[in-house]
């Protein structure tokens, strides 16, 4: 059996006397959208952290590519290729384009300056070649000054320009038009095809279920559910976030499916 | 590095597309300027609403005013005469220049230090009774050094207890004011025979149209623009500043890069305030007599363009911010203008200068 790209096995998080995650173990496998779906205060955030090493699991394990890895932080995700686009803050907006590209990754002489030419031209070689985004004058360009989803698509075209392996964008959508949603989902399904996973954190199941490949969902810590898109429904999805284990019993009832 | 293996495959992940956005493919790259004044104008169009560039036309326009008036009036308005110039240019720009860099630098990576001013009278102090006591070279790394300490345990509590560096630092400011009659007494330290030739020389020596303090601003200046918009430190700085998540995101440790800041910060006052003790010989414990220069160090940094809440600000802003100040200062002072207006006027320039960054941040494309 092939190993997954990225699998964890019971993580728990507490913070103090609040358990965030309860045992939570899942697998990510390689070329695959997986959508980690939830109601708020569902624990997706805390399990993003945890995924791309901004925050220490309580308990659990982290295996890469069929490997263990122990005391996981940010170095050593960024190390394995993750890479996370956070809600509608994954770039500095006072900064430029290029800026944002390279940012912690600048090409530099021995000296540590930056090679801002350099930097530039493949820039403005990656905005043209890797994501098409529109109405972009020039890589000095302050990011401030584009439209969320512009931003977005220069976030995305980051990750792939660096050949990162596992992309988590938590909640993307959440802050752009219809055409902008519709250009980024489109973005996710063609990163297969480059070779990159990627977790889609949603609470909107409809951009979810166009995607991904399999659904995992959240409900007060726990995984309540984790079935491939052929296997479920955009209902079934909803009675899941929005009811819990005890919506999807419901919920299969009312089909006449029996409970497993 | 390579360059993006996706040139020859044509655009790898397309979104569904207008057809006249298809014609226009490598748009970008063909579009990058190639010729040297190509470059420049481009770069002019993507420095302006960041703040120097306007801040420094209303100084070209205030000098232009200054000149007019004393060629005018060399007696009523004595801005062009050579001690004038000697004590605005040489001893007054510099210190409040180097302060408003460190306060600037701390700015852009979020934080502030506004124990600023009893930190200078703390370094002070240090750097003179080493001086006496070991020589002048000690005596210079013993106050740069107490410049950082106290700038990394103000940055330490900041960073690492999360508490607000508003609230840290004012707290501090009075500890350190204490500190300083701690180590020293209530009566001045002054500097008696280690201010030698060698000591003036290094720092306040007058060589006719310029003194060494401008020297050292030079020097600094130049440090601190390869720095801050040339290395990659510098870069983080405005990353962690601009968008601290962002930055952790991308693997970028953003408590280790504001302790360098607080550091670096700590340094340039150190540095500042041997300029100043060398200036005046001696130094007041207590920190009344440079409590002004925390706000003033802020004002110039605020006043060259540099945000409040981090991220956004340049080198050339912040000194031409310091320049500005200084200038205001000394136009009152040779216009008579009661002592208290300064203060009314430098307050002024202040709000005013935040009101049109807030305005010109908006414009910046």
């Amino acid at each position: 059996m092939s190993s997954a790209l990225l699998s964890i096995k019971g993580v728990t998080k507490k913070y103090g006397p609040n358990t965030v995650l309860n045992d939570v173990s899942f697998e990510i496998g390689k070329n695959e959208v997986v959508g980690l779906l939830g109601d708020n205060g569902a624990g997706k955030s805390t399990l993003v952290k945890i995924m791309s090493g901004v925050v220490e699991a309580t308990a659990g394990e982290f295996f890469w590519d069929g490997k263990k890895v122990e005391g996981i932080n940010r170095e050593k995700t960024e190390e394995l290729g993750v890479e996370t686009i956070f809600q509608d803050s994954a770039l500095v907006p006072q900064m430029s384009i290029t800026r944002n590209i390279f940012m912690g990754r600048e090409i530099t002489n021995k000296l540590g300056l930056m090679k801002i030419k350099e930097m530039d031209a493949i820039t403005a070689e990656v905005l043209d070649s890797v994501v098409t985004i529109e109405g972009i004058k020039s890589p000095k360009q302050l990011v401030a000054s584009l439209s969320g989803g512009q931003a977005q698509a220069v976030a995305i075209a980051r990750a792939v320009h660096f050949k990162r392996s596992l992309l988590i964008l938590d909640e993307p959508t959440s802050a752009l038009a219809v055409r902008a949603t519709e250009a980024l989902l489109e973005y996710l399904r063609q990163l297969k095809s480059e070779g990159v996973s990627s977790v889609l954190v949603t609470h909107n199941l409809h951009h979810a279920y166009q995607v991904c490949d399999r659904h995992i969902v959240m409900n007060h810590g726990r995984k309540i559910l984790d079935v491939r898109k052929g296997d479920t429904s955009v209902e079934e999805l909803t009675a899941a976030v929005v009811g819990g284990a005890e919506g999807i019993r419901k919920y299969r009832e009312s089909k006449g499916q029996k409970n497993d | 590095m390579s360059n993006t293996p996706n040139a020859d495959k044509g655009t790898v992940l397309s979104a569904p597309q207008a057809t006249e956005a298809i014609t226009q493919v490598r748009r970008l790259s063909d579009k990058q300027p190639t010729t040297l004044l190509g470059r420049l104008k481009e770069n002019l169009q993507f420095v302006r609403g960041r703040g120097s560039l306007e801040i420094s036309i209303v100084m070209v326009v205030l000098l232009a005013g200054y000149i007019t008036a004393s060629l005018i009036s060399p007696a009523g308005f004595a801005f062009l005469n050579p001690n004038n110039l000697s004590g605005v240019i040489s001893q007054s720009i510099p210190v409040l220049a180097i302060l408003g860099l460190a306060a600037g630098i701390l700015m852009i990576a979020g934080e502030f230090d506004l124990s600023l001013g009893p930190a200078i009278t703390f370094n002070a102090i240090v750097f003179i009774k080493v001086s006496e006591a070991a020589g002048v070279w000690v005596g210079v790394l013993a106050g740069i050094l107490s410049g950082v300490l106290i700038a990394l345990v103000n940055g330490s509590i900041v960073v690492f207890t999360k508490i607000p560096s508003f609230i840290a630092t004012l707290g501090m400011s009075f500890f350190w004011a204490g500190a300083s009659i701690f180590v020293n007494g209530t009566s001045p330290a002054i500097l008696t025979t280690s201010r030698d030739a060698t000591m003036v020389f290094l720092f306040a020596q007058d060589f006719g149209s310029f003194r060494s303090q401008l020297v050292w601003l030079v020097i600094i200046g130049v440090v601190a623009w390869f720095f801050l918009h040339r290395h990659k430190l510098g870069n983080h700085m405005f990353a962690v500043g601009g968008n601290e998540s962002a930055a952790e995101a991308i693997s970028i440790n953003p408590k280790k890069i504001k302790l360098i800041a607080f550091g670096i910060f700590g340094g340039l006052v150190g540095f500042a305030s041997i300029l100043i003790a060398v200036r005046t010989s001696s130094m007041q414990p207590g920190g009344s007599a440079t409590q002004d220069f925390t706000l003033f160090a802020i004002a110039a940094a605020v006043v060259g363009g540099t945000s409040l809440n981090g991220g956004r600000g340049s080198v050339i802003g912040i000194i031409v911010g310091a320049a500005l100040i200084e200038l205001i200062r000394n136009g009152l002072l040779l216009g008579r203008a009661p002592g208290f207006y300064i203060t009314l006027f430098v307050g002024v320039t202040i709000v005013i200068a935040s009101i049109f960054n807030k305005l010109m941040e908006g414009k910046a494309r």
